[in-house]
Order: C-alpha cells, then sequence, then structure tokens
C-alpha cells in the first residue's frame, strides 16, 4: 500500500511484465519501479482473480457450476492450437482498432469509433478489391486494400475531428454516433448496390478474390492480419515515444494550452491523432473480410468496436501492451463459445466477465491515476 | 396529420429518452460522465418487467427498476469518484456488465406478460384537438416526466442542493471550502442519475413497449448522453433534445407509412443524422455551458 | 492525490454491491423456473463434460441466431431440438446469439470437436459457414434451416425448409376478409426473399377476398428493436390500418399494440392468441419437432446421404407435413372466410401456389404470367412486392 504514492501518470510508469518502457530517462525509473512491480503484480493478479471468482458467482446463481463454466471457457479459449489460434484470430482486429483509441487517447482524444471505423475500413478494402477485380496479383492488391481501407478508416474518424475542429462538437459523442450511421452505410452496401447477384438470396457482398484474401498462416484460420497488427503495435510504439510527433501528441494531451504556447499546431496534430487511428482501425476491418469473412456481411464486427475500445484502456493505452489486452479480451469473447456450448447460459455470460475483468484493472490494479473525475 | 402524429410520438417515444438526460443532466452537472447509462436503463428495464410480473404489481415493478439504475450508478460513482477510475472507460464497462447481466438473467422473462401500465387519458384535455392526443392521452411515467423536468431544473438553480452539485462540477474547491464534500456530492447526483436512467428503461419495458428482449435499449441510453450537450445541461431543454430524437423516429416510420419512396437505408440513419447534425450547429453556444470539471472529458 | 484506503476493504465492497445486484434480479429468475414456462437454464447443462461423445451417444449440435427463448423463430427452433434431445442415445448440444458471420464457423467447429456428427444451423446467413464446415469434414452431416444449397451440393450437407408462405396466405384471406378499412400493415426487418415472400403471399391472400385490399410494409432495420417497434404499429394505426402483421424474431410490442388498439393482430412464428384475446384472427408457427427427429434418425441410421433430405428438401401442404402450419381462429372470423382459407389450403394440397399467376408488381409489371406458378428456387429468391404492397424495397 506504501507503494503506491510514487506515480503520477500512468502514462511515464509503465512498470509492467513485458519489456518495452517507454519514453524518457527510462534508467532512473527503472531502478525506482522495483519495487512497485511487485505490487503491481499482485494487484493484477488480484483483480483478475477477483473478477473471476465474482463471475463464478453470478454463474452459480444462474444455477451452473462456476468450476464448470470457467472450465469451460479456458477450453474454449485456450485449450488446444485450434483455440489458441481462434482467439488469435479475434484478437486481430482487436489490436488494430485498440490502437485506433490509443493514438487519439495520447492526445488526449476519445475515440468511441472503432466501430464504425472498422467497418469503413472493411467496406474500402471490399471497393479496392471490387475495382481492382482480380486484374492483379495478390501482394499488390493487398496493398491496395490496405491503404483503401486505412483512407476511408481516416475520413470516418477524421469526419469527427473536423467537426471538433471547426464546430467544437465533442469527439467522443460524434464518433459514437457515426458508428450507427455506419452500420447503415453497411447495410445499404450489401443489400443493395453490392449485393452477390449469386446469393441465391443471402444479403452479402460477392466473396473475394484468392488474391484479395490474406494467406492463412497457422491452422485453419490464423492469417496474415495478425502480423499486421503486431507491426502495427511495434509501430505505434516508436511514432508515440520515438518521434517528435508523438512526443507533441503526449504535450497536447497533457495540457493542451502548454501545446498551443509552445507554438504547436493543436488543430493539425489532433486531426492527425485521430486520423492515424482510423486508419489503424480500417486496418482492423480489412483484415476481419480479407482474412476471416472473406465478403461483406450485414453482421460483420458487431461490438468488436466497443471491446477495443476497452482494450485499449486495459493496455493503459500503451501500444505493445495492446497486444496482450486485446488478447485476453478477445479470449473472452472465444471462451464465450464454448460457454454456452457447455452450459446452455446466455451469449452475454462472458460480457459479466469482461466487464469484471475490466472493472477490477480499472478501479484496482492503476499504480497512477489518470487526471481524477 | 403528419405533424399531429409525428408530435404525438414524439412525446410517446421520448419518455424513456428523456428520463436517462435528465439524469445525465444531474449527473454532468457534478462534473461526472456516466456513458454507463445505457447500461442503467437496461437494468431498469428488465428489473422493473421482471419484478413487475414476479409482484404482479407493474409500480413495484417500476420502484425495482428505478432501484437497479441506482445500483449500478453507485457502481459508475464508485469507480470514478473513489477509485478514479476514467469516466468514459468505466461507463462503457458498466454497460457491458449490465448488458451481460440482462441478458443472463432476463432468459426467463422473454416474452413473458406483464401486468402493462396503459395510458390514462386525461378526462377532457384529451378530447382537445391537436394537444389532446399529443399531451394527454399517455402513461402515467410519461405524466410524471412532464413534472420531473422542470422540477429537476428547480432544485438544480433554485435551491440549496442544486447549489451543490452546480457547485461540484464548477468549483469543488468553493464546496470544499464551505465545508461539503464535493465527492460526497457527485456521489448522490451519479446515483440519482442512475435511477432516472433506470425508470426511463422501466418505462421503455413497462408502458412503452410491454415487452423484455436482450439489449432493447439499442443506444438509447447512449444518445441521452449526446443529448445532454444539445441541452447544454439545462433540464427543460433536455425535453426538447429527447423528444427531437424520438420524433426523428417517428417521422421516419410515419413517411414508411404514408408510402413516401425514400431510401429505407437513408430514413433509418435520420434520428442518428438529426442528432449530430444539431449537435453540430450548437457546438459553438454549447461549449461554454459545460460544467467546469467535465473538462477535457466533455466539451 | 487522496489517501489510500486498505484495498481488500474496497474490494469487498465492490463485490457486495455486485451481488447485490445480482441478488435483485438472481432470486426473481430463480422463482420463475420452478413456475414454468422457462426451459431456458437448465436446457443444456447435462451435455458439457471432458471430451468427445462416447461410442453409443450421436451427438447432435443446434446453433441459433438469436435468443434460444425469443417467443419467435429461435424459440420454435430449440423447442424441436428438445424433441431430438428426448431420443434415445440422442445428445443435443446447442448455442444461441451466434451472428451470421465467421464466428458461426467457430461455434460449429467447436461443436464439432465436441463430437457433433449433426449440426443444425438454423439462421438463413449462417448456411456459407456450414458448407465450409462441410466441405472439412465429411464425417458430420450439417443440415440449414430455409437456405439453398447451389451447386455443386454435397453429400453431407442439406438444406430444409417449409413452404412459409402458404399459412400466411390463408392468414391473409383471414385478414382480407376482417379489414374494413381494406389497409393492411406489415412490420419487417430486413427486405430478404423469405419476408417478400410473406409479405406478397399475406397481400396476395387478402386480396383473393377483397380485391381492394392493400399492406402497408414498414421495415424496423432490425429483427427486435421493440422501441421502434411499438412506433411502427402507431404508425400503421394513424394510416387507417386495421390488420398488423409482422415478420420479427420478438412479436409481442406489435401485438400489444394492435389489441390496444381495437384493430386485429395476425400472428407469426408462434400462437400469441392469448396476448390479443378480442382482436386475434390467425397467424402462422413453427412445428419443426417431427421433421428435426426424421432427419436426426436419419442420419443417425447412416442414410442421410441417399435421402430427399441431402439437397434442398421442401415440404409443404402438397406432401401433408409443412412445419409452419396456421394457427387457431380467433374468435371474429367467419365460418364463410374459414370456408375459403379451407378451399384456398385444398388448392395447395393439389399443387396450387399462393404465387399463381397472373402477378404483378407494384408497378404492374407481369411477374408471372397466368397459370404460371414460380418454383421453390424463384420464391426464395424472390426481390419485388406485388401490386397493392406499399412500401420500398430499396
Amino acid at each position: 500500500m506504501t507503494a503506491t504514492t510514487d506515480t503520477t501518470d500512468a502514462e511515464t510508469t509503465d512498470t509492467d511484465a513485458t519489456p518495452a518502457a517507454p519514453g524518457p530517462g527510462d534508467a532512473a525509473l527503472a531502478a525506482r519501479a522495483w519495487m512497485p512491480l511487485a505490487t503491481d503484480i499482485g494487484r493484477w493478479v488480484a483483480a483478475l482473480v477477483g473478477s473471476f471468482v465474482l463471475f463464478g458467482l453470478f454463474v452459480a446463481l444462474r444455477g451452473v457450476s462456476p468450476v464448470e463454466a470457467l472450465k469451460a471457457v479456458f477450453e474454449s479459449a485456450v485449450g488446444d492450437t485450434d483455440a489458441i489460434g481462434e482467439t488469435l484470430v479475434r484478437a486481430t482486429p482487436l489490436v488494430l482498432a485498440a490502437l485506433a483509441v490509443t493514438v487519439p487517447a495520447r492526445a488526449g482524444l476519445f475515440n468511441i469509433g472503432g466501430e464504425g471505423q472498422l467497418l469503413l475500413g472493411a467496406i474500402g478494402a471490399v471497393g479496392a478489391s471490387r475495382m481492382l477485380d482480380g486484374a492483379v496479383p495478390m501482394v499488390p492488391t493487398l496493398a491496395v486494400m490496405g491503404l483503401a481501407a486505412a483512407a476511408t478508416g481516416a475520413a470516418w474518424a477524421g469526419l469527427a475531428a473536423v467537426l471538433r475542429q471547426v464546430f467544437g462538437t465533442n469527439e467522443a459523442i460524434t464518433t459514437l454516433l457515426l458508428n450507427y450511421i455506419a452500420g447503415l452505410i453497411l447495410t445499404w452496401l450489401v443489400f443493395e448496390p453490392w449485393k452477390d447477384p449469386q446469393s441465391l438470396g443471402q444479403a452479402y457482398t460477392k466473396e473475394l478474390d484468392d488474391q484479395s484474401r490474406l494467406p492463412v498462416l497457422w491452422g485453419n484460420r490464423v492469417h496474415a492480419g495478425l502480423l499486421i497488427a503486431v507491426v502495427a503495435a511495434v509501430a505505434v510504439w516508436f511514432l508515440l515515444s520515438r518521434t517528435r510527433w508523438g512526443f507533441r501528441l503526449g504535450v497536447l494531451g497533457g495540457n493542451a494550452e502548454a501545446a498551443r504556447r509552445a507554438g504547436f499546431r493543436v488543430g493539425g496534430l489532433s486531426l492527425g491523432a485521430m486520423m492515424v487511428g482510423g486508419a489503424l482501425a480500417g486496418l482492423g476491418g480489412m483484415t476481419e473480410v480479407a482474412g476471416v469473412e472473406g465478403r461483406l456481411r450485414p453482421e460483420i464486427l458487431v461490438s468488436y468496436g466497443y471491446t477495443a475500445f476497452l482494450s485499449s484502456w486495459l493496455a493503459r493505452h500503451h501500444p505493445l501492451h495492446t497486444l496482450w489486452a486485446a488478447t485476453l479480451l478477445g479470449g473472452i469473447i472465444v471462451g464465450g463459445f464454448g460457454l454456452k456450448i457447455a452450459t446452455g447460459l446466455s451469449g452475454g455470460a462472458v460480457e459479466v466477465l469482461s466487464a469484471l475483468v475490466l472493472l477490477g484493472v480499472l478501479g484496482f490494479a492503476q499504480t497512477g491515476t489518470r487526471k481524477a473525475v | 396529420m403528419l405533424l399531429e402524429s409525428v408530435l404525438t410520438g414524439a412525446v410517446r417515444g421520448g419518455t424513456s429518452i428523456l428520463y436517462p438526460t435528465l439524469g445525465e443532466v444531474i449527473s454532468e452537472r457534478a462534473g461526472v460522465v456516466n456513458l454507463g447509462t445505457e447500461g442503467c436503463m437496461l437494468a431498469g428495464a428488465l428489473t422493473a418487467y421482471a419484478v413487475g410480473i414476479e409482484t404482479g404489481s407493474v409500480w413495484l415493478g417500476v420502484v425495482a427498476g428505478v432501484v437497479a439504475g441506482a445500483v449500478l450508478g453507485l457502481l459508475h460513482a464508485f469507480m470514478v469518484i473513489t477509485r478514479r477510475a476514467n469516466p468514459i472507460a468505466t461507463g462503457l464497462v458498466v454497460t457491458f456488465l449490465a448488458l451481460g447481466l440482462t441478458a443472463l438473467f432476463g432468459q426467463d422473462y422473454v416474452g413473458q406478460g406483464v401486468n402493462a401500465m396503459g395510458p390514462v387519458a386525461i378526462p377532457g384535455l384529451s378530447d382537445l384537438p391537436f394537444l389532446g392526443p399529443i399531451l394527454f392521452d399517455h402513461d402515467p411515467l410519461t405524466y410524471l416526466s412532464f413534472a420531473a423536468a422542470p422540477a429537476i431544473w428547480w432544485v438544480l438553480f433554485r435551491t440549496r442542493a442544486g447549489l451543490n452539485i452546480r457547485a461540484a462540477g464548477e468549483r469543488p474547491e468553493v464546496l470544499e471550502a464551505f465545508g461539503t464534500s464535493p465527492a460526497r456530492v457527485r456521489y448522490a447526483a451519479v446515483v440519482i442519475g442512475g435511477a432516472l436512467a433506470g425508470l426511463g428503461g422501466a418505462q421503455l419495458s413497462t408502458a412503452f413497449t410491454l415487452n423484455w428482449s436482450e439489449r432493447m435499449t439499442v443506444g438509447r441510453g447512449f444518445v441521452a448522453v449526446a443529448l445532454v450537450i444539445f441541452a447544454a445541461w439545462d433540464p427543460l431543454k433536455a425535453v426538447g433534445g429527447a423528444y427531437l430524437f424520438s420524433g426523428a423516429i417517428s417521422l421516419q416510420l410515419q413517411l414508411q407509412a404514408r408510402g413516401w419512396e425514400l431510401s429505407r437505408y437513408l430514413l433509418e440513419a435520420v434520428p442518428y443524422l438529426t442528432v449530430i447534425l444539431v449537435l453540430v450547429a450548437l457546438s459553438h453556444r454549447r461549449r461554454h455551458a459545460a460544467p467546469e470539471s467535465l473538462g477535457r472529458v466533455l466539451a | 492525490m487522496s489517501p489510500r484506503r486498505p484495498r481488500h476493504l474496497l474490494f469487498t465492497a465492490l463485490l457486495a454491491l455486485v451481488a447485490l445486484l445480482a441478488a435483485a434480479c438472481g432470486s426473481s429468475g430463480d422463482d420463475t423456473a420452478t413456475t414454468g414456462g422457462s426451459e431456458g437454464s437448465g436446457g443444456a447443462t447435462e451435455s458439457s463434460g471432458g471430451g468427445a461423445a462416447s461410442g453409443d451417444t450421436f451427438t447432435v449440435g443446434f446453433i441459433y441466431v438469436g435468443p434460444k427463448d425469443d417467443f419467435g423463430y429461435n424459440q420454435a427452433a430449440y423447442q424441436g431440438s428438445q424433441a431430438v434431445a428426448a431420443l434415445d442415445g440422442v445428445e443435443v448440444i446447442q448455442s444461441e446469439n451466434v451472428p451470421e458471420t465467421a464466428e458461426a464457423e467457430a461455434v460449429m467447429q467447436s461443436m464439432i470437436d465436441k463430437g457433433a456428427k449433426l449440426i443444425f444451423a438454423t439462421s438463413f446467413g449462417h448456411l456459407e459457414f456450414a458448407r465450409n464446415l462441410a466441405e472439412e469434414n465429411p464425417d458430420v452431416v450439417f443440415v440449414h434451416q430455409g437456405g439453398l444449397e447451389g451447386e455443386p451440393g454435397l453429400d453431407n450437407l442439406g438444406t430444409y425448409f417449409g413452404t412459409v408462405y402458404e399459412p400466411v396466405y390463408t392468414a391473409g384471406i383471414a385478414a382480407g376478409a376482417a379489414t374494413k378499412t381494406g389497409k393492411l400493415g406489415y412490420v419487417y426487418a430486413f427486405p430478404i426473399p423469405q419476408t417478400l415472400a410473406n409479405i406478397n403471399a399475406f397481400t396476395l391472400g387478402a386480396q383473393s377476398v377483397n380485391p381492394a385490399a392493400e399492406t402497408i410494409a414498414i421495415s424496423t432495420g432490425s429483427w427486435c428493436d421493440p422501441g421502434l417497434q411499438a412506433e411502427a404499429a402507431k404508425s400503421l394505426l394513424d394510416q387507417g390500418v386495421d390488420v398488423i402483421t409482422q415478420h420479427q424474431d420478438c412479436t409481442k410490442t406489435i401485438i400489444e399494440a394492435t389489441e390496444a388498439a381495437g384493430a386485429f393482430t395476425v400472428g407469426y412464428h408462434a400462437d400469441a392468441a392469448e396476448l390479443a384475446p378480442k382482436g386475434w384472427l390467425t397467424g402462422s408457427e413453427w412445428s419443426w419437432d417431427q421433421l428435426y427427429v426424421d432427419i436426426t434418425t436419419t442420419v443417425k441410421d447412416g442414410k442421410f446421404a441417399e435421402s430427399d433430405y441431402n439437397g434442398d428438401y421442401r415440404i409443404g401442404l402438397q406432401t401433408g407435413d409443412n412445419p409452419f402450419v396456421q394457427s387457431e381462429f380467433g374468435p371474429s372470423v367467419t365460418d364463410d372466410t374459414k370456408g375459403k382459407i379451407d378451399a384456398a389450403r385444398e388448392a395447395f394440397i393439389d399443387g396450387g401456389s399462393p404465387f399463381k399467376g397472373p402477378v404483378a408488381d407494384q408497378d404492374g409489371k407481369e411477374m408471372y404470367a397466368a397459370d404460371k406458378q414460380p418454383t421453390y428456387a424463384e420464391v426464395e429468391t424472390m426481390d419485388f412486392f406485388v401490386k397493392g404492397v406499399i412500401g420500398t424495397i430499396g
């Protein structure tokens, strides 16, 4: 309990198990970090165990054995190589959409629009693939799709940033509301102009051609999008902690007035942060559609954006920590598949588990606190 | 007549959005944003429905729904005020929790019949042309909301309690200097906010739709949070915001029923587009109305 | 920064708080479990356990797109699964809320890992994923509810469905006879072929007894959004509609609103006559038990490949065992109307179709020529509204 007093800002004191210590002055910090590290890990373990215990309690109230339920979750999420693969597949777009939260957050902006940006990215990727129409080999095709996805995702996020800049409209609210509009755009596309004429009545777009599919890396389903996600996480980490741009975002996020006085172009920085975020989420949408789904459907990526938002918070907005945070929440969702089958519980059961983990971590495992209230 | 139909729909469907908006006005006036409003609504909707069925009394159900919303509000308050967790992230987590819990415990109540809260036409007034159907042919919770908005306005701007709430949001240090704990005031405001969201959910399930189904609020609570900005943190303007959104829903369905040949996808987007456009149009003026300590979080 | 209090104390407080909430919901939940009407909780609890099913139990998987107790489409399928579960030597595993995305493939894969040898994919959009898995797992049979298999067919994949639109047409007769304003209302989710065929069949049925009858079709863009449903019903009633029906997954809100307004209800998915004691005309409801059991027995006996189920299996009044049946009549349906409904049903049994030409679309363009009948495949890919429907597909 004594160890908790040393920190002021979560961003500069990431003392968790993962090696990448960010930011300046690491040596001095690292030395000081040893003591809190132990407490910190203790807190994390307590928060996680606590949430699993509480989850067991809820499940028991529903008349299902908690041991049975947790076993089903674990087996389904990490029980064998297929399960692990499924978890990684699920985590891939989550990592990218979580980074889409992390970058604007560095500049003090809230991007709750992952949901819509993922969809716009998926739409952009499919649109690019439709235009190329199989005329180009795989690598350039995928590159064009990636660029298109990043561009559409960035544009969707940029819209919220521009509204903020020009009219002062709050970006947390606009990104959230734009999710609903994005969903309607997708529904319209799959029911109307892009509907597969050979679908025998199903509402979806034509299946992507082979050149437009991300290759499978491992097992049945783990696809190259996973590499994109890992590379993106490292790139964002580099961008935020090793470049002038990242430094400026941090200053802006810490104190907008200071940033202004330092002569930074605050508007440009904010817009850039949101658009980089949107581009990342857009890429996430592309990985899902080119790596997993193979076409657009009305229900793709539902609630991925919100899960990704929480992943970013779970990682305390550290780009590299996002990798495991998204994998944890993705794993819980995949664990839900097995839980539903084994216990007959409602699909909502695992949302309880995700929420409890988050409550534990947000409220009890943070060494420092962000700006209060 | 289209206008009469749309306005009637605006009031009928707007009540379940008005209560959470009013609740969020109180919460944000004290300086705490609660995106968990969506979750509080959902918890209120299920609890009211379930308790209504179990006890046979829809009013007991409504009270239970209010309590459920308040409990989730308390959780949010505890996380944000005591544990100093980020309010936006916590709010989403609270909503996730409510989504999961209501899906888990609501399974048995789907499609069950509730002892509904039906509309009660006010004798005399409901026969008025135009205004009668729009205002005086609704369920009791809708009438209550007519009184709730001005009452909350009065409390916020004309009483000591309201002054404390606003001070907690604007100048907590002043409040502290006068010997009142801002944290305590904020707790109260967030819990009341959650309770009102629960009441909105209860109205949705027991009076408006007479149904419980998983995720039945579908973003109404999030919209309420957006409408608070529209309303410039003013309970009276919140009425306009809630009715604007539900009026837009009503309008798109009324146009479909009248056979307007517009794209159904465009029509479905109308309510959300309306809120975004209105927020954009009003943003400049609204920014200065924001309580000080919402600060960066919502401005 | 405020001084910290001991952590465990706060954690206990949180625990107590959440437990309180759980108790509020939980205690009432337990009560209904005993009062009946809730197959929800206990259903599949027995089925887990380690490892695959042993040699003498035959494991059957069911996936549903929504909650299995939605009082609608999914609940009907769930009830069918319970008839399968009652078979000797058969174990049923299931999963609800499986979206029509690649997640369906993952869920069905884990059912295969648990030993499932037959999987019922019960939602329209689950088809492609069933097909993918059927290619990879030749020893597992997949049957899909409502889709068309397409070419080339697989020997371990089939689709099945009833001729949904037949009882909808006869319900339309009841609606056309009952309406005083000549305006009928239809609330639907998305313009998928099954829904369009239903709306058209309903309208044609009504027009067969009331040539001037019109159907106003309104979409909510959701299979279950009670708030929108309530407003949709009101907006129909505002237009003078006096019979309302729907193609939604949860049906209660619309029926309640219709009954409260004194209008007539035509049900869908389930018999909801008790919700509308005055206005209930009739409706259409699912009865999957026999078909599910037959499919399961066939697969269990190793006879799927040579059976009719291997392909697009459709049954209707002509074959005498349509799994989509007409609900009981309400009090206001006259004997004259019942006679007309019987006559229409006889015509279907003799090989007729609700869509027997001439059928024209909204603009009057002839879609099916006089005395022509569309095939099953044509009906199930329908993409237009017939004349007399007010509404837009695009």
